[in-house]
Parts: C-alpha cells; structure tokens; sequence
C-alpha cells in the first residue's frame, strides 16, 4: 500500500480521466430527452444516462474481449477497441432513428440552436417547425455524438485495462468480473452527474449549453473519478 | 390531502440503517437475514428517492438510482475489501464510504451543478449509504457470508450474480416512486410497492443461493415469494383505496374537458 | 478467436439475426405497455381532461427495464445450467421466469401511476391490465430469450470474460437504449397524434392531447403495436442488428489490430454519410416550414419556450 509510488499516482489520475472521457461523452451525445420522442427537440429522444452508458458498455464488451484475446494488447488499442464499440453502437441507433424521423414521422432535420449546421453550412432554422425545439439528427450532431460515444468507450476500455493491470495478478480468472463491475458502477456514477449538469437534454458539441456546463461537470467528475480511482486501488490491496 | 399522517424520514432511515446492518451481521449464521436486511434498505432509499426525485431533476427518477446503486457498489467492494483483517468492520466502513461519496456528490450537484434542490445533500447521502446495504444485503444473502476474497469474489462475482444484485436493486429502490409518481402519490402505497419489489428481488436472491448454498437457498426463495404476496396484496389494497375508480371495462367518463 | 473465420462469421451472423429480432420485439413491447419518453404524453393526457384506456407501464426508462429483465433471465439460466440443464431449456426457463417479474412490474406501474392521478378522475380498466399484461410478457419472452441467447453464445462459444448475466445485462441497457431512442418516435411522434397532418411538427402546445380513440371503439395499447410493428419496431430491430454485427465484424476479420480499428473508422464514416443522404433527401422532399406558414394546426398556438 505505498501511496506514493509514482505508478500508483498514474493510475489513479487514469482512472480520474477515464471517469473524465465518460462525462465528456455524455455532453456530445445529441440527446433530446422527451420532447425528442415526440420529435419536438433535436437531438435522439431518449435519456443522456442510458444513451451514454448502453453506447460505453457496448465499448466495455469489445474491448474487455480485446484485453482476454490479445494479452500484449497496447492502452490505446484497448481504448480504441472500446471507442468503436460505443461508436458503433451510436451511430446505428442514430442512423436508425433518423429513418424514423425521416420517413415515420416525416419532419426534415433541424437544430434549433445553431442558423448553420457548422460542417454542412446548410441553413437549419427555417426548418424547425411550429412550437418545438428542432427535430431529428442534422449531421453535425450526428458527427458529435459518434465523437462523444468513442470517448465514452475509450473511457471504460481505459478504467478496465487499469483495474485489470491490478486484479489480475491478485484474483487471476475472477479479475475481469471485479474490474467490469467497477467499470459499470463508474459508469454510472459518471453518466449521471453530468446529466444533472445538462438537465436532461442536450444538442451536442454546438449546443451554447456545452461550454456553459463542461467546466463544472469535468471538474465534479475529475474529483469524484479520482476517489474512485483511490478507493479502487485500496480494493486490490485487500485482496492480496 | 396534507392530513394524511407519513412516517418520518428519521424513523425510515433508522429502520433501514439498523434492520439493514442486523440482517447483513447476522448472514454468516443465517443467509435468509441478509435480504431481509436489503428489503429494509430498499424501503428505506425508496423514501429517499421520494423525498429528492419530487423536486424534478431533470433526467426522470431512474437515474437517481442508478447513480446510488453505482456509488453503493464502489463503496461495498471498498468497503469489505479494506478491512480484510477486521470482518467485522467491513459493513460499517461499506456504509460509512457509500455516505461518504454520497455526501460529496451530493455537495457537487448542489454547490458546483447548482441544483438547487434543498434535500440533495441529504437525500444523496441516504440513498448511497442505502444502496451499500442492498448490495451487501443480498450479495450476503447468496455468498452465505459478507467475506469478499473468499466467499463474495467466487460466489456472487464469478457467477455474474452479482449484476443481478446490482440492477435489480437499483430498480426495486427506483421503481415504487416512479410507479406511483403523480399528483396524488401516497407515501403508504409506495412503502408497500417497495417492499413488494424488494421480496420479489428476494425471491429470485432465493433462486441464485440454490446454486451456491443449496437448500438453504430454496428458504429464501419461498421467503420472498411470500412475502412479496403479501406486500403486493397491500399495494393493491391501496390502489382500491385511491383510485379514482377502479372498474372492470366501460367508456371513458365524459370530463369538462 | 478459437474458432475459423467461416465459423466465427457464421456466429456473428446468428448474434446479428438474433440481436434484429430482440430490437423489434423490444420496441414493440415498449408500445403495448406504452413505456419511456412517449408514455410522458399518457401521462399527461388526464391532466389535460383527456381519460384514455392505454396502458401506462413506467417501470422506467427501457434500458433500465430491459436491463432488468435481461440480467433476471440470465442469472436464471446460469442457475440452470450450473444445475446441469441443458442451454436451451435453461435459457427459455430463465427468460420466462425474467418475463413473468417483468410483467408484476408492469401491473403495479399502471395501478401506480393511475391511483396517483385520481384527482384527474382517470379509472383504472381491470380489463385493460387483464390483457395487455400477457402481451407484455410475451413480447418481453422473446426479448429475453434472444438476449440471453447471444450472452450464451458470446460465454460458452467465444469465450468473453464476463459472465452470462453480465453479457444479458449489457445488451438489455443496449436493447432498451436503441429501443426508445428508435422506435419510440414511431409511437411518440406519430402514433399519438395521428389526428396531425402528417409531418406538420408537433407543437409543444399539443403535449397531452392524444388520440383516444381507435379505428373503431376506442384505442388501446394493442392498437398502437399493430401500427407501430409496421415501422418502428423493424427499425430498432435494425438498429440492435448493425451495432451487434459492425461492433465485432472488424476485429472478426483483421484481428486485434489497427486495421480493423482503421476499418471501423470507416463503417461509421459510411454510416455519417448514409444519414446525411437522408437528411438531403428529406429536406429536398419536405422543403422548409417557413414557407407554408398558412399551415393548418388545428388551431395550435406558437408556444414561447
């Protein structure tokens, strides 16, 4: 239990980073809560928790199999492995949804807080109907939440390949159960702070609501991260 | 409407805290203990839910309890893990960590989100320290014991029992206020809602300790489906009683509207 | 990895098919029950005077109740097998067993939330709970069952390090998060105001006010699965289908490497491109709101945000 071995002190601020890329990830998600489901808000209408935890854990299954299957595998393969898991799974629901929007509910894709869509330069305000808050995924928040579900998985391939830097030596075949457990409770722990940030919805890395909530959002999940990190490795030295 | 007597939130946080911790201490003598005292904490962090998800957080009550399941698991493995050498410490260290990390999300919602929701310190603080004990609880209630290397780790980790224990808790403490949310929620129905979940939970906490503790197992799982019958006969009750009307088909009532 | 390459693609192919069929009935379970972000507007109906008779099933968000129900199953089943079933029985046991806690949820969802709105003078139908509640479990069997099947199979065949129940429990939050961010528009956007012209947008000031009343007799949930199963649900089930198939069809092929990470790059840049050719296609078709102001709204007035 030697706190201060620079190794320790690395690993711990991993971790806080890890917890940093999930609530990153949870601000770039295009997420219109329920007014998205009615197709009164832009963005996918479901929750920021639950869009950003399903699209990182589907990371944490490509990425753990990664970490079994290729022992001398790299930190960034693993993460990478882990973003395109999360971003894949991101990308098909959104790309689904949008067909939904398309072609079931009929109303073009618009944001309502950006004129131009930023990489597209199409205008976006003359098709915001009547009395809502934009419709539907526009590119550039299709673009911002494949982004966002890669950091989010990134993130938990990242808690997972450190926590099993740890496990495994102690509790050889149970150390991927502990460490994906750990994973999930992080996950979670730092999807939702965020959410309570964004209070629910948010449009994106465009959204005037990103810049104004990633400041305090990052620095209660970097502190919060950090003591996870802590308590996770105290956990490893009770195991010994 | 404000006549209605509820049952303090000290009473039910001193019920949950003290019939939680009896039921995990007494688990290495006695399994079926350990998710009697999980079903105290499920009734004691559905109140908690209640108290702070009224106020709206924005992102729809189940998030609250996926935040205090996810800090509750953290702090239980922490928890039991650290005091290796003293065992009996572990429960009382899991819960002390769970409130802990509760009280400091808690203070960042409040003071750095700025939620500006008065019981959120509080309330986060109950539900983390709440979750601890569901998780101990029926972690316990399937291990035969609350020893994390060697009895937690092989039985309810491996086996991925422990997901289980995690989710369904998570929902059982979530799922009585957001049944019962609306204009007329009552804090009786949602008790007994809460315990209905937390049996039902029981039951199949039951069906795993077969796998692990034998028959033992079998006495949980019948446990559970008892009780949770009875919690649910009492929902229902409730239900007759504050229904608008309870009717077996018929037409929409003409309304004003 | 300790299979060939045709082998393992044939059981990636199999987890694809499966994970479609999972994503549509999941959809469509969430419909018959009424569940998640659409369910909001059936909550709110009797608020505004309008009573209704759909079923009103808030366990939660979907990922959280198909997570919940896809764990039960799986824990079952890894029960089961421990006790020497075999795969098959145990999986359909457990999914059943996970089915039937997941339909008490939904009972006491619906008395819930209509004996706390008993100020609207909303009823509670006996016979709506009567056979909706069976619906429900039955779509939420066949969910369960292709869930805990592919968390089998990625166990016992590919060898994943984690458990059964952990497997059933990703893909449940998986299930549910594709569910109600696809199909639940089907349901919300067009299914509860179908009264709307088609594609007018909907205006906030209409929250609440959905149709209550059927084809003939007056609607029900069962109606909106019927009318959901034409669109919605397949298009979830496309949506499981493509993130269960592309999330391990580059690491199939090339291996743990970066070429594949390099090919997956590429899958979501084709997926960009694929929605950006609707979003053309849609804009050219619809044209923009601002022109046709006249539009009728059935009287709705601009509602200020």
């Amino acid at each position: 239990m030697v706190f201060l071995d620079p190794q320790t002190l690395i690993d711990i601020l991993l971790i806080g980073l890890s917890g940093t890329l999930i609530c990153l990830a949870v601000h770039f998600i295009p997420v219109g809560g329920a007014p998205a489901a009615m197709a009164q808000a832009t963005g996918i209408g479901t929750g920021t928790v639950e869009l950003a935890a399903g699209s990182g854990l589907v990371g944490l299954i490509t990425s753990s199999y990664m970490y079994a299957y290729e022992p001398n595998a790299s930190m960034p393969l693993v993460m990478a492995a882990g973003a395109l898991g999360a971003a894949v799974m991101l990308a098909s629901t959104m790309l689904a949804g949008g067909l939904i929007y398309a072609y079931g509910v009929a109303v073009p894709f618009a944001s309502a807080q950006v004129k131009k869509d930023p990489i597209t330069g199409e205008r976006q305000d003359i098709y915001v109907s009547k009395g809502t808050q934009g419709q539907g995924i526009p590119t550039i928040c299709f673009v911002s939440g494949v982004v966002g579900s890669a950091l989010g998985g990134a993130g938990g391939g990242l808690i997972y390949f450190v926590l099993m830097q740890y496990y495994s030596p102690l509790i050889s075949t149970s150390a991927a159960a502990v460490a994906g457990v750990f994973t999930m409770g992080v996950f979670y722990v730092n999807s939702v702070i965020p959410s309570y940030g964004v209070g629910g919805t948010i449009e994106g890395v465009h959204d005037p609501k990103f810049r104004r909530v990633v400041p305090k959002d990052v620095f209660t999940s970097i502190v919060v991260s950090m003591l996870c990190g802590i308590v996770a490795i105290l956990i490893a030295g009770g195991m010994s | 409407m404000s006549e209605i007597k509820e049952i303090s939130p000290n009473n039910l946080v001193l019920f949950g805290l003290i019939g939680g911790l009896i039921g995990v201490y007494l688990s290495p003598t006695l399994p079926i203990a350990g998710a009697l005292g999980a079903i105290c904490a499920v009734i004691w962090g559905a109140d908690a839910v209640r108290r702070v998800a009224k106020y709206g957080l924005g992102t729809g009550v189940p998030s609250i309890g996926q935040i205090a399941l996810g800090m509750g698991i953290i702090a239980a493995m922490f928890g039991l893990a650290i005091m290796k050498s003293q065992p009996l410490a572990g429960p009382v260290v899991a819960v002390i960590t769970a409130s802990v990390i509760g009280f400091v999300i808690g203070w960042f919602a409040q003071n750095v989100i700025k939620m500006k929701i008065p019981v959120m310190i509080r309330c986060m603080t109950e539900i983390a320290a709440s979750g601890a004990i569901i998780i101990l609880g029926y972690s316990a209630a399937v291990a035969g014991n609350y020893d994390f290397v060697n009895n937690l780790i092989p039985l309810v980790f491996d086996n991925g029992v422990i997901l289980f224990i995690f989710w369904v808790g998570a929902v059982a403490m979530l799922h009585p206020f957001n049944a019962c949310l609306g204009p007329d929620e009552r804090q009786k129905r949602m008790l007994y809602l809460a315990g209905s979940t937390g049996a039902s939970t029981m039951a199949i906490v039951g069906l795993a300790a077969i796998m692990t503790l034998g028959a033992s197992g079998a006495i949980t799982m019948l446990l559970g489906i008892v009780l949770w019958l009875i919690f649910y006969k009492k929902f229902w009750d409730e239900v007759y009683n504050d229904a608008a009307s309870v009717v077996g088909t018929g037409l929409i009532p003409k309304t004003e509207a | 990895m300790v299979l060939d390459l045709t082998m393992s693609m044939a059981i990636l192919a199999l987890l694809g098919a499966l994970a479609t069929i999972a994503g549509c009935l999941e959809d469509l379970e969430s419909d018959v029950g009424s569940q998640s972000n659409p369910n909001s507007q059936v909550q709110l109906a009797p608020q505004m005077g309008l009573l209704h008779r759909i079923f009103n099933k808030a366990i939660s968000g979907e990922p959280i109740s198909n997570g919940m129900s896809a764990v039960t199953g799986g824990t079952v089943a890894a029960v089961l097998l421990n006790a020497k079933f075999y795969p098959l029985t145990a999986i359909v046991i457990g999914s059943f067993i996970a089915a039937i806690l997941y339909g008490i949820y939904a009972t006491t969802a619906y008395a819930g939330r209509v004996a706390s709105q008993s100020r609207f003078k909303q009823p509670l139908y006996m016979d709506i709970m009567r056979y909706t509640t069976p619906s429900i479990i039955g779509h939420n069997f066949i969910v369960n069952f292709c869930l805990v099947t592919i968390a089998y199979i990625q166990y016992a065949v590919l060898g994943y390090p984690f458990s059964i129940p952990f497997l059933a429990l990703i893909w449940g939050i998986s299930v549910g998060a594709i569910g109600s961010s696809v199909g639940d528009v089907h349901y919300g956007g067009e299914r509860e105001f179908q009264n709307r012209e088609f594609g007018c947008g909907l205006n906030t000031a209409l929250s609440g006010r959905i149709v209550r009343k059927a084809e003939s007799g007056l609607r029900n949930s069962i109606d909106n699965v019927w009318f959901c199963a034409k669109f919605g649900g397949p298009a979830t089930g496309i949506g499981l289908g493509l993130t269960v198939f592309f999330s391990s069809w580059p690491t199939t092929i090339w291996g743990y490497t970066w070429t594949a990470m390099g090919v997956g790059v590429i899958i979501l840049v084709v997926m960009i491109i694929m929605n950006r050719l609707v979003e053309i296609n849609v804009k050219k078709a619809y044209g923009p709101y601002k022109e046709d102001k006249e539009e009728k709204e059935a009287g709705a007035v601009a509602h200020t945000h």
